[in-house]
């Protein structure tokens, strides 16, 4: 009887023995953390550095194969999973250990074991001198292992086991000098944050799993399209507390606000946790149900919103930044916001293609700011910075070619045509509008500007600082690698020639586009191509030709007050200080005595006033003992009896 | 009666017949490799045998071999396996004879496998009776003032619950003519009942078995002989001695349909919140750590309480499986003990584990997993058991002993905590932390019942499956 169930749970079984291997993907990096962990700082750093990198490699390099295997021979169904075992099992509730893997998850698989992998690869030059060496691959492969049960888990459990376990890494990776206070405050901050949108995810799955009566993933999107009309109050409060917890991990507006702070991690971790991978679950998980938001137009509308806004004050702010790697991170914010923006207007698979392309160009920048970091002494600030590109010339070109990508320079670069199908859905997609295209327009603008102030600040100009260090063949070769990323990673979807939408459209609905009419697909792209080339032109005129107007500007008083809004992400901090923080702490600190403490207070008052009276008991007595056995047949007879 | 009817005994025999081939062997010549070469393989062949026990299964009106006795009879003989592996070491050098102490414990394991078997209150008081008399002398065996004043106590205070226990089966006797479970019932049923002396009897009985559980109010023994009992043989106590008996007190309650006396049920209800709360309580700030143990096994047997007074198919699965969690948390943690004990005296105080995690790290880590499995934290089997335990009350309905037990959880975990942190805190100046080395076989026990504790907590279903198929057939 208890075997038929489990067959009954067990989705039919592709028959290839290359999807057994999928458990293998996230076995790899979990005996990585295990071994790392266990030995400890005993363990000399080379073999640490094997370890580490090793793990991930291993899964990036079983990921290819069933990959490969997935695309020559697609299972039935374009999907396949693998159940494990079942964790508990009461009655209707029987959480399954069970990797499921459809296109989706197969290009975040991808992109996490292989980013991860060139990542690794550069951390261990990168971490090379720091303490805790093989504490920090054992936290980084812990991290890729989360992310992947993540992103592969068939149910919403496994989902959050996941979900938890990457807020944990990120948690420990942004305080990984932890010696620094301030690192440690950046490190609660993220956790903080993060757990108010993780909070409403809970909810929401359990909201999810008592109306629906299962667990798993793709049962609960069955159910939910037969049993919950479109606009129904249960599809919109799932979907609203679902997209709660990813605005909370991809750090879009309210919950943005950690992600600059995170950036007191080491370098390798803000390219893999804050970049390229764990920042994007929450775009991850609102592909993954997609149903649900579509159940839910107010809240798929709302998306659409929150990611527009976003990636406008998320670019404003990102101008203003001194620091090489919170300029990074609003970027990062702000391309999330073009993912939101995507998946708000029903473009799902251009919010994965943007996800995929990103997560290689962010992940170069990253790593070349880092060389560029490394290379100056932990200078971090762009002013003090200045024509490294004699200096540093692989790590000068590489970064171009990262920044061509995020300013989606026409044509050449993957950034170019992510950006472009979001931009062209955000206006002929049925939920699209003018207003989301006005705004991913300026943002694209915007992200130029930025970007490409950022290279000129950083290697044009006057050298500033000596370089110090160069970087040697394991920190270029990721960058070598990503830049070429960065480039063909883009000619997997041309217009007219839709290899990536058509490989996900098994997994993700393909967007329904309307008003063809207001303006043509190539017309939008030369608009775009002109919008990014100005922004270009504009950051040389003003910050390599002729600083001095952007500092006329900044030191008149209007000026100097619109640069240090903007240069505090638009105050959110100050405003979260004032009324949450401020006051929180204010009634944790009155009150301190009141009477909930008493409750608790009053408990271990009275389990210690219990312990004294009951030690009393425990005379040592043989007599004594022997009463109260006598006593307790009296009671007990008396309640058998007499009751 | 032919010799085939008797072939399901042949596991019990096999224990019976390997202490009394000790016994004569000491005659000739002291051995300790012998015997305790001889134990182990004894204990072992019997567990084997359990799985060739087919056809009658019914052994007289006296015992019955079906698949529920063959689980706990398996579940006593590894318990028993694991003492005999942890006392070799521990007996070396803490007394010259130590080849009686395989034949005692041969002996017990005995008597608690016969209590999982028996269906008869014949078979069930003597193997009690066979139980405690050989506990008698392993609590004190090794003969230092603490042990035997330990043994002397147990043998006070058992030898009076053997009483009540017995003046119980009279009245049980005297109202239904029968000492047979199975036909109690029907017993029961017939007319001109005095149902004040019927009850009577089950309070009385109760009281015995109460005893024997170290169930409150009838735990007050605890403690004191847990401490006193050199570490293996508080071991043996904790584990062999309980799950005998519980697995009687389960077999006889379904039988006769516990739940037709809404009395007893709320009897038995009083013990299981008097039991959580009193070991709980105890436990609380005390400074042994064998006391701990034994409070906290009093608060133990109460959460198993609940899951008992549960109904339907539930309840067995509960049971079963949180005795199992139970059996490997108990062993792991008194094998702790047991190992960190010096000649002199046991490492019993909390003083002794500070900073054990900076020598000891892995010794450190399995206490850890113990303590975190007996507080019932996730990935670890106690979890699961107190899971399935919430999960049977929950089902039968039984929200105020659930909500008891929610709370003793809480209060239960100040004090594992507390000894955790003790264990990673910086290291005190103790004699007990100076023990040279560990000895391997030991060593090995403690990995396996780590492995085994984190394994039924990740991955319990076999288990549960097996449990499930047990009780199918009940």
């Amino acid at each position: 009887m208890f075997s038929k169930h489990w067959m009954l749970i067990a989705p039919a079984r592709c028959g290839a023995e290359m999807m057994e291997l999928l458990w293998l993907i996230p076995a790899f990096p979990l005996a990585g953390f295990l071994a790392l962990a266990v030995t400890g700082a005993r363990m000399p750093k080379r073999l640490a550095a094997i370890i580490g990198t090793g793990s991930v490699g291993a899964s990036a390099v079983v990921a290819l194969f069933i990959g490969m295997h997935f695309i020559s021979s697609p299972p039935q169904g374009h999907l396949s999973s693998q159940t494990l075992w079942t964790w508990i099992e009461i009655g209707e509730f029987r959480p399954s250990i069970t990797f499921y893997l459809d296109p989706l998850s197969l290009v975040m698989t991808f992109v996490v074991t292989f980013v991860g992998f060139l990542i690794h690869l550069y951390s261990t030059e990168f971490m090379a001198e720091e303490e805790g060496y093989s504490r920090f691959f054992a936290y980084m492969n812990l991290f890729v292992c989360s992310m992947l049960i993540l992103v592969l888990a068939d149910n919403l459990l496994l989902l959050y086991l996941g979900w938890e376990g990457v807020g944990l890494c990120s948690y420990l990776l942004i305080g990984f000098w932890y010696k620094d206070h301030a690192n440690g405050r950046a490190a609660m901050k993220a956790f903080i944050v993060t757990r108010v949108g993780d909070t409403s995810m809970a909810i929401g799955f359990i909201l999810l799993y008592f109306n629906l009566g299962t667990l798993n993933i793709q049962e609960i999107m069955q159910r939910a399209s037969q049993a919950w009309p479109v606009g129904s109050t249960f599809a919109v409060a799932a979907a609203a507390l679902l997209l709660g917890g990813a605005l909370g991990k991809s750090a879009q507006l309210p919950l943005q606000t950690w992600l600059p702070d995170a950036m007191a991690g080491p370098t390798p971790v803000s390219a893999l946790i804050h970049a390229a991978t764990m920042v994007t679950a929450g775009v991850y998980l609102i592909a993954r149900t997609n149903v649900l938001f579509t159940l839910a137009p107010v809240v798929q509308e709302a998306v659409a919103v929150i990611g527009a806004l976003t990636l406008l004050i998320a670019g404003f702010s990102a101008l203003t930044q001194h620091d090489i790697k919170r300029v990074l991170a609003y970027s990062t914010i702000s391309q999330i916001g073009y993912m939101f923006l995507a998946l708000g207007v029903g473009a799902w698979s251009a919010a994965l293609f943007h996800f995929m392309t990103h997560a290689f160009f962010k992940a170069l920048l990253f790593l070349g700011a880092g060389a560029v970091i490394l290379a100056l002494d932990y200078e971090h600030n762009m002013f003090r910075m200045g024509g490294l590109r004699k200096e540093l010339p692989l790590t000068f070109w590489t970064f171009l070619i990262g920044s061509a990508s995020l300013s989606a320079l026409p044509l050449v670069t993957a950034g170019f045509y992510s950006k472009d199908l979001i931009l062209w859905y955000s206006l002929s997609s049925e939920d699209g509008s003018p207003w989301f295209w006005a705004a991913g327009m300026a943002g694209a603008l915007l992200t130029s500007i930025y970007t490409f102030r950022m290279v000129f600040l950083i290697f044009f100009g006057a050298a500033k600082g000596r370089v110090s260090r160069k970087p040697g063949m394991t920190m270029k070769f990721p960058l070598l690698i990503l830049a070429v990323l960065s480039i063909i990673g883009g000619f997997v979807e041309l217009p007219r020639i839709p290899i990536f939408s058509e490989f996900v459209k098994t997994a993700l609905p393909s967007a329904k586009t309307l008003h063809e009419g207001l303006l043509g697909e190539g017309m939008q792209q030369v608009i775009a191509s002109g919008v990014s080339l100005i922004g270009v032109s504009i950051a040389y005129l003003l910050f390599l030709r002729a600083p001095l107007n952007v500092e006329r500007f900044t030191s008149h008083p209007a000026g100097k007050a619109l640069h240090r809004f903007w240069f505090s992400g638009w105050g959110f901090d100050w405003l979260y200080n004032k009324v949450f923080v401020g006051p929180f702490i204010w009634i944790a600190r009155t009150n301190k005595d009141d009477f909930i403490d008493l409750i608790y207070g009053g408990m271990a008052w009275y389990g210690r006033f219990f312990h004294v009276a009951l030690s009393l008991t425990q005379s040592g007595k043989v007599r004594w003992y022997a009463m109260g056995i006598t006593i307790g047949a009296v009671i007990t007879i008396g309640i058998t009896v007499f009751l | 009666m032919t010799l085939n009817d008797l072939a399901p005994l042949i596991p019990l025999m096999v224990i019976a017949v390997s202490s009394v081939i000790i016994m004569l062997g000491i005659a000739f010549y002291r051995s300790r490799a012998f015997s305790g070469l001889l134990t182990l393989a004894g204990i072992a062949v019997a567990f084997i045998t359990l799985f060739g026990v087919q056809g009658t299964r019914q052994v007289t009106s006296l015992l019955i071999l079906d698949d529920y006795a063959l689980f706990y009879i398996g579940l006593i003989l590894a318990a028993s396996f694991v003492v005999a592996l942890l006392s070799s070491d521990y007996l070396e050098g803490r007394r010259e004879n130590i080849e009686e102490f395989y034949i005692l414990l041969l002996l017990s394991t005995l008597g608690s496998s016969v209590l999982a078997a028996s269906t008869h209150f014949v078979s069930f008081f003597i193997g009690l009776e066979i139980l405690s008399v050989s506990l008698y002398a392993l609590i004190a065996y090794t003969r230092n003032e603490l042990n035997i004043e330990a043994g002397v106590k147990y043998l006070v205070l058992a030898a009076a619950s053997s009483a009540f226990l017995l003046f119980g089966i009279a009245l049980l006797y005297g109202e239904t003519g029968t000492m047979e479970f199975s036909r109690m019932s029907s017993g029961i049923s017939a007319q001109g009942i005095n149902k004040g002396m019927l009850l009577t009897g089950f309070a009385l009985v109760l009281t015995g078995v109460g005893f024997k559980l170290a169930v409150a109010p009838f735990h007050m023994w605890t403690p004191d002989v847990y401490e006193g009992a050199p570490a293996p043989v508080t071991a043996f106590v904790a584990t062999v001695s309980k799950g005998g008996v519980f697995a009687l007190l389960l077999r006889y309650f379904i039988q006769v349909d516990m739940h037709a006396y809404p009395s007893l049920f709320g009897a038995v209800a009083f013990i299981a919140v008097a039991s959580m709360f009193a070991g709980n309580l105890l436990a609380l700030l005390q400074k042994n750590i064998k006391r701990i143990l034994a409070y906290s096994s009093i608060a133990h047997l109460g959460y198993l309480l609940v899951a008992f007074l549960a109904g339907g198919v539930m309840r067995v699965t509960a049971v079963t499986f949180y005795l199992v969690a139970y059996f490997i948390t108990t062993l792991g943690a008194f094998g702790v003990v047991t190992m960190l004990s010096g000649k002199e005296r046991d490492a019993d105080a909390v003083e002794d584990y500070q900073g054990l995690f900076r020598h000891r790290p892995w010794l450190a880590l399995i206490f850890s997993a113990m303590l975190f499995s007996l507080a019932g934290i996730p990935l670890t089997a106690g979890f699961i058991g107190k899971f399935y335990i919430v999960a049977a009350g929950a089902g039968s309905a039984l929200w105020l002993l659930v909500i008891m037990l929610v709370i003793n959880s809480a209060i239960g975990l100040y004090y594992y905590l507390r000894i955790i942190v003790v264990l990673y805190a910086q290291p005190g100046h103790s004699e007990v932390s100076a023990v040279s080395s560990l000895p391997l076989t030991g060593s090995l026990v403690l990995v396996l019942l780590t492995v085994l504790l984190l394994w039924l907590g990740v991955y319990p279903e076999p288990l549960i499956e097996m449990i499930h198929r047990m009780t199918m057939r009940f």
